[in-house]
């Protein structure tokens, strides 16, 4: 881990702070791609390891978390609405959720949850966060036919097509959505007014 | 009424085909075609300079 972690890490920036120190990042394993490149996700790209696996920028992750916190933050707490049909991200969703009183859809979303106000899930919200563009797919198809935004936590395998905001991150990982999804919740908290975040990652963290 | 224009692209915007939201990084009003949100095409807010998506 160490000797990866140095070849992780570019230069210390004057001046930069991370939300955590990246070796948290690190041990997370928010900065682990996949085998897949798609064109998309090219410029979020810090390198390609030996074994093929391309590794994401911390930095620009740290940096897309800080901007997303802003983002929603900017939104009724109902009004956004989380994700999530894979099962590492159900319950930091459901966590996400419950820090900062967004709304949530795990498990299979049903067609037409944002579409048919006949439908008994049917809803209404202005911003969709979604675990996986490529898993949840009814959702943010349905979110670009009504027009809302959609923020995405994509990987290195990932289209960005009718994303609004990308979050480049290991997105099939349960510490790495865990510590994503904490951030972001504790982020939306701090730009929301609130100081106290009584959460830890451990809470965030799905189940073995 | 008031027609706006893709950030991208430039194109007007009329009935449902486009999507609005408040900059990420500074709130400044953002819209978007629906072509160039399902080609996946940047844009740079022109308050701040935020390149997304």
């Amino acid at each position: 881990m160490a000797r990866e972690s140095d070849a992780m890490m570019r230069e210390p920036e004057e001046g930069y702070e991370y939300l955590v120190a990246p070796d948290e990042y690190l041990a997370a394993g928010v900065h682990i791609g996949t085998q897949v490149k798609t064109g998309d996700m090219t410029r979020f790209i810090y390198k390609v390891r030996p074994d093929g696996l391309y590794v994401l920028d911390i930095r620009v992750l740290d940096e897309r978390l800080k901007i997303a916190g802003k983002f929603l933050a900017r939104f009724e707490p109902l009004k956004v609405l989380v994700v999530s049909a894979r099962q590492y991200g159900q319950k930091p969703a459901r966590m996400f959720s419950k820090a900062t009183g967004a709304d949530y859809v795990v498990g299979r979303f049903i067609p037409g949850t944002l579409t048919n106000p006949v439908l008994r899930d049917y809803r209404e919200p202005d911003v969709i966060l979604v675990t996986d563009p490529a898993i949840d797919a009814q959702a943010v198809q349905e979110a670009t036919d009504v027009g809302i935004p959609v923020v995405a936590l994509c990987d290195s395998n990932n289209s960005i097509a009718n994303v609004d905001l990308v979050i480049p991150t290991n997105n099939k990982g349960r510490k790495a959505l865990a510590l994503v999804y904490w951030l972001l919740a504790k982020e939306v908290l701090k730009n929301r007014g609130f100081t106290e975040f009584h959460y830890t990652v451990e809470d965030f963290e799905a189940d073995l | 009424m008031e027609i706006h224009r893709c950030i991208s692209c430039g194109a007007n915007l009329v009935g449902t085909n486009y999507v609005n939201f408040p900059c990420p990084a500074c709130g400044e009003m953002v819209y978007r075609c629906k072509r160039c949100r399902k080609m996946g095409i940047h844009y740079v807010c022109e308050n701040c300079g935020f390149e997304g998506p």
